[in-house]
C-alpha cells in the first residue's frame, strides 16, 4: 500500500532523509520512531505530497505522490501533528467540506459525518465554530475529517498530541479497528508505550537514515537485548548511532 | 441542512476525483460560507468597527469625490486635453501596484498558510486551489483601487455630462482591468517561487527597488524640470508630455482609460450613444479577452508549478547562526542605567528585537514615514503664504499622529494581550507586572517620538515656519506620541485578549477599535486647541493690523492666548497618557491569565 523506493530528501546541503526504501503492506500499523531530528516528519510531508523527493519514488496504493498526486491523496487520510481547519467554519461544516472533496454521495456522506461524529464525540459541539474549539477537540474533529473517506492508508504525525487520556483510548481502539478491517498506518510518534502496544512493525529514523525496520522481537533479536522494552532498545539503539557518528 | 450539503448526488463510487466544474462549487461553497460566517460574526461582535468602517469609508469616498469634482473643473477649465493623460498614468501606476500586492499577497496564502497545507493534501486540483486563493487576494489587493478609482471616475462623468451608459459601464470595466495585473502577479508568483525559491525574496526586492527607483526618478524628472508656472495649462502640458511613456497601447490601462473615456463622451443623438457604447464595448472586450487569456495561462503555470514549488520552497534551511548586528546596541541598553529599572530595560530590549525580527512591522512603519517624508520634503513644490504654511504644519502633524495612532492600535495595543499569553515565562521572573505595562509605555513612546518630531521638523523647514510655530509643533507632536502610545498601552492592558494569538485579530476588536477612536478624537481636539490660537495670530500678522479679529478670538490669537492653549494641550496630553494608563496597570495588577 505504501512504498518508499531509494527514496532521498534534501534541504540545501542537509539531507534530511537518506535513501529511504520502505514497503508497507495493507492493514499494517507501521509506526516511525527516532529522535528529534530524525527525518520522520520530512518522510510523512513527503508521503502525503507536501514535499517531492528529491531523488526515489514514494507509491500510496500504486499511485505515486508525484506523478498522481490527486489519486495517491484520494486514497489517503492524514492527521498532522498540528490541526489546520477553517476557523469560521463549524465542524459539521468542515467535515461537509472534506466529503465534498473527496466526491462523496449526499446520503453516503451524510452517514459518513453522523457514524465519525458518534465515534469522535463531536456531537455535542458539531455546531460550533472551529476557533472556539481546544486542541483536543481540533485534533478530534482532524480525526474524523482523515477518517471521512475510509483511505486505505492513514497517516498519523504526533495523533496523539493534544487528546486526553479518554481520546487516546477511543483513537486507540478505532484504528485498531480499522487495521483489522484492511486499513493501512503509517504512524510517526514519540509515545514509544503507543509503538509497543499497538504497531506491527516499527522504524527507526536517526540522522535521516532508517537504522532498523522490523517487528519488536526483531529489535530485541537484533540488539541481544531479550528482556528489554522498546523504550529501553530505542534509547539503546539511538545512543549507539549517535556514538557512532562521533 | 446543511449549508454546504451539494445539490448534486452521486451514485457510484464512494470516494472518486471530481471534475473542474465540482470542484469549483465545492471551492465557492467553502467561500461563501465562510464570508456569510464571517458577517455574521462582525455584525454580533464588532458592530463599533463594521459601523465605523463604512461611515469611514462613506466620508472618504465623499472627500475623494468632492476633491476629484474639484479638480475635474479645474482641469475642464484650462481646456487642455489632458484627461487622457491623467487617466493613463493613474492607472498605469495602480496597475504595477496591484501586480506587486496581489502577487504578495498570493505567495503568502498560497506557500505559507495552514489553509494551503491542508488543501494541498486534498485530491483537488493544483490550478483549483490557486484559484480559491486567488479570489481572496484580488480581494485584499483591489478593494483600495475600488476605493479610489470609483469616486474619481463617477466625478469625471458627473462633471463631464458623460451618459448614463458611462456608468453602466464602469463596473465592468473597472473589475475586467484589476483583473489583469493581478493575474499577471499571480503567474509571476507561481514562476518565482517554483523556479527561484532560493532568491524570491531577493528578487521581488530588487524589482520592487527598481520599480519605486524607476517611479522616483520618472516622478523627480517631471515634476522638477518643468520650465512653465506651476498649475498652470502649459505646466500641466509640460508635465503630462513627459509621461507619455503611460500611453502606449500595449498597456491595459491604456485600454480602460480609453475606453472610460469613449463611453463618457456626452451625445446628443441616439446614434452618438450607440458609436461611444460600442466603441468602449470593443475595449471592454479586449480587457476582458485578455483577463480569460491570462487565466488560462496562470491555470496552466498553476497545475505544473504550484505543487512544485510548494515543495521548492521547503528546501530552504532554517537560519542558523543569526548574525547580531544591533548586539551592541542591545546590550548598551540593558546595561546603562540604574539596577531597579533593569527588568524594564530587559523587557524593553526583548520588545526591541521582537519588533526587529518582524518584518510586517518595520516595514510598514517605514513605508508610512518614507512615504510621509517624501511628501513633506515636496511640500514646497507649491507656494503658500505665511498663513497656509502654519495651517500646514498643523494638518502634517495631525497626519504624522493619525499614521502613528494606526500604528499604536495595531501593534503596540495588542502587546499586552500577547505579554498574557506569555504569562508562564514572566510571571516566574523576578518582575512586577506595573514593570511589564510601563515598559510597552516607554517602548511605544520613545520609539515613536524620534521619527515623528524628525518628520515635523523637516516639514517645518521645508515649509519655512518660524521656529516659534516649529516650538508649537514640535510640543504638539510629543504630546501625541505620549497620548497615543498611553491610550493604547493602557487600553490593551485594561482589555487584554488572552485567547487570541494573531495581534491583527486582537487590534481588530472592540478594544482596538475603541482605542483607534479614542487617539483620533485626541489628535484632532490636541491639533485644533494648538491650531486655532496659531492660525489667528499668524492671521493678524499676515494682515498688519491687530484688529483683525476682536473680542475672544483676538484675545486667542494674541501671543497669550497661544500660552494658554498650549498649557490646555498639555493638560489633555497628561489625562490623555495617564488616565488609561491608571486604568490599564490597575486591572493588569489583578489580572488573572
Amino acid at each position: 500500500m505504501i512504498e518508499f523506493d531509494h527514496v532521498t530528501r534534501e534541504y540545501g546541503t542537509k539531507i534530511a532523509v537518506s535513501d529511504l526504501s520502505l514497503s508497507i503492506p495493507r492493514g499494517e500499523l507501521f509506526a516511525l520512531l527516532g529522535p528529534n531530528g530524525a527525518g520522520k516528519t520530512t518522510t510523512i510531508k513527503m508521503l502525503v505530497g507536501l514535499l517531492r523527493p528529491s531523488r526515489g519514488n514514494v507509491r500510496v496504493c500504486g499511485f505515486d505522490s508525484v506523478k498522481d498526486p490527486r489519486l495517491s491523496h484520494l486514497h489517503t487520510g492524514y492527521v498532522p501533528d498540528e490541526p489546520c481547519l477553517y476557523d469560521k467554519l463549524t465542524g459539521r461544516e468542515f467535515l461537509w467540506f472534506i466529503a465534498d472533496m473527496f466526491g462523496l454521495a449526499r446520503h453516503s456522506a451524510e452517514e459518513r459525518i453522523a457514524r465519525e461524529m458518534h465515534s469522535f464525540e463531536l456531537e455535542e459541539f458539531a455546531d460550533d465554530l472551529a476557533e472556539s474549539y481546544s486542541l483536543g477537540m481540533k485534533q478530534r474533529l482532524v480525526f474524523a475529517s482523515a477518517l471521512l473517506h475510509d483511505p486505505d492508508v492513514l497517516v498519523l504525525d504526533e495523533p496523539m498530541v493534544g487528546l486526553d487520556p479518554r481520546s487516546t483510548r477511543l483513537v486507540k481502539d478505532l484504528l485498531e479497528r480499522r487495521v483489522h478491517e484492511g486499513m493501512t498506518v503509517f504512524m510517526s510518534t514519540h509515545t514509544l508505550a503507543m509503538a509497543e502496544e499497538m504497531a506491527d512493525r516499527v522504524g527507526i529514523m536517526d540522522r535521516g537514515k532508517l537504522r532498523f525496520l522490523g517487528t519488536l522481537d526483531q529489535l530485541r533479536d537484533q540488539m541481544s537485548l531479550q528482556t528489554m522494552n522498546l523504550e529501553q532498545l530505542y534509547l539503546q539503539l539511538t545512543s549507539s548511532s549517535e556514538s557512532r557518528s562521533r | 441542512m446543511n449549508p454546504l450539503v451539494s445539490s448534486r448526488d452521486a451514485v457510484f463510487d464512494p470516494v472518486r476525483l471530481l471534475n473542474a466544474e465540482q470542484e469549483s462549487r465545492t471551492f465557492l461553497r467553502l467561500r461563501i460560507r465562510m464570508a456569510l460566517t464571517t458577517l455574521h460574526t462582525m455584525l454580533h461582535t464588532a458592530r463599533l468597527r463594521l459601523t465605523l468602517v463604512v461611515i469611514l469609508s462613506c466620508f472618504f469616498w465623499g472627500a475623494l469625490y468632492g476633491l476629484f469634482s474639484e479638480a475635474f473643473t479645474f482641469l475642464d477649465s484650462l481646456r487642455t486635453d489632458i484627461v487622457s493623460l491623467l487617466l493613463n498614468t493613474f492607472f498605469s501606476s495602480l496597475m504595477v501596484m496591484l501586480m506587486f500586492s496581489s502577487g504578495i499577497i498570493l505567495y503568502s496564502s498560497l506557500y505559507c498558510s495552514r489553509e494551503a497545507r491542508l488543501l494541498v493534501t486534498l485530491p483537488a486540483r493544483a490550478e483549483m486551489i490557486v484559484s480559491h486563493m486567488f479570489q481572496e487576494a484580488i480581494w485584499f489587493s483591489s478593494w483600495g483601487f475600488m476605493l479610489l478609482g470609483s469616486p474619481m471616475l463617477v466625478a469625471y462623468g458627473v462633471v463631464t455630462g458623460s451618459p448614463w451608459t458611462y456608468y453602466a459601464m464602469l463596473p465592468p470595466f473597472m473589475l475586467s482591468f484589476v483583473f489583469i495585473p493581478s493575474m499577471l502577479g499571480n503567474i509571476a508568483c507561481l514562476m518565482l517561487v517554483a523556479w527561484l525559491p532560493k532568491i524570491r525574496l531577493h528578487a521581488v526586492s530588487t524589482i520592487f527597488v527598481l520599480a519605486c527607483a524607476g517611479g522616483l526618478w520618472l516622478g523627480w524628472s517631471t515634476m522638477s524640470a518643468t520650465t512653465s508656472d506651476r498649475l498652470s495649462s502649459a505646466w500641466f502640458e509640460e508635465m503630462f508630455g513627459r509621461l507619455s511613456i503611460t500611453e502606449q497601447r500595449i498597456l491595459p490601462s491604456w485600454w480602460l482609460s480609453t475606453g472610460l473615456l469613449e463611453v463618457a463622451r456626452p451625445a446628443q443623438t441616439q446614434s452618438e450613444l450607440f458609436a461611444s457604447l460600442g466603441e468602449a464595448a470593443k475595449f471592454l472586450a479586449l480587457l476582458v479577452a485578455n483577463g480569460l487569456f491570462l487565466q488560462l495561462i496562470a491555470g496552466w503555470t498553476a497545475s505544473h508549478l504550484y505543487r512544485l514549488g510548494y515543495s521548492q520552497l521547503a528546501c530552504e534551511q532554517p537560519l542558523r547562526g543569526r548574525r547580531r548586528p544591533m548586539g551592541w546596541f542591545d546590550q548598551f541598553i540593558s546595561m546603562s542605567g540604574t539596577a531597579t529599572g533593569r527588568p524594564i530595560r530587559l523587557l524593553l530590549v526583548k520588545d526591541l528585537r521582537l519588533f526587529r525580527r518582524d518584518v510586517t512591522q518595520w516595514s510598514q512603519f517605514a513605508i508610512f514615514f518614507g512615504l510621509l517624508a517624501l511628501y513633506f520634503a515636496n511640500v514646497r513644490s507649491f507656494s503658500y503664504n505665511a498663513t497656509y504654511s502654519s495651517m500646514i504644519g498643523f494638518l502634517n502633524v495631525a497626519v504624522i499622529g493619525l499614521i502613528l495612532s494606526t500604528f499604536t492600535t495595531r501593534f503596540i495595543y495588542p502587546m499586552i494581550s500577547l505579554e498574557g499569553r506569555r504569562f508562564w515565562i514572566l510571571g516566574l521572573l523576578p518582575v512586577n507586572r506595573d514593570q511589564i505595562v510601563w515598559s510597552k509605555f516607554i517602548f511605544s513612546s520613545v520609539g515613536s517620538l524620534v521619527p515623528c518630531t524628525l518628520l515635523v521638523l523637516l516639514s517645518d523647514l521645508t515649509l519655512g515656519i518660524p521656529p516659534m510655530f516649529i516650538a508649537i509643533h514640535e510640543t504638539c507632536c510629543v504630546i501625541l506620541c505620549f497620548g497615543l502610545s498611553g491610550i493604547a498601552v493602557g487600553l490593551g492592558a485594561r482589555m487584554p485578549d488572552l485567547r487570541e494569538s494573531s495581534p491583527s485579530k486582537i487590534a481588530a476588536g472592540f478594544g482596538g477599535t475603541l482605542s483607534l477612536v479614542i487617539s483620533a478624537l485626541f489628535i484632532m481636539l490636541v491639533v485644533i486647541i494648538a491650531a486655532v490660537p496659531s492660525h489667528l495670530f499668524t492671521a493678524t500678522q499676515a494682515s498688519q493690523s491687530p484688529l483683525v479679529v476682536r473680542g475672544v478670538l483676538g484675545w486667542a490669537g494674541s501671543g497669550t492666548g497661544i500660552v494658554c492653549s498650549m498649557v490646555v494641550v498639555v493638560a489633555i496630553g497628561l489625562v490623555a497618557t495617564l488616565w488609561p494608563m491608571i486604568l490599564g496597570l490597575k486591572a493588569f495588577r489583578t489580572l488573572e491569565p
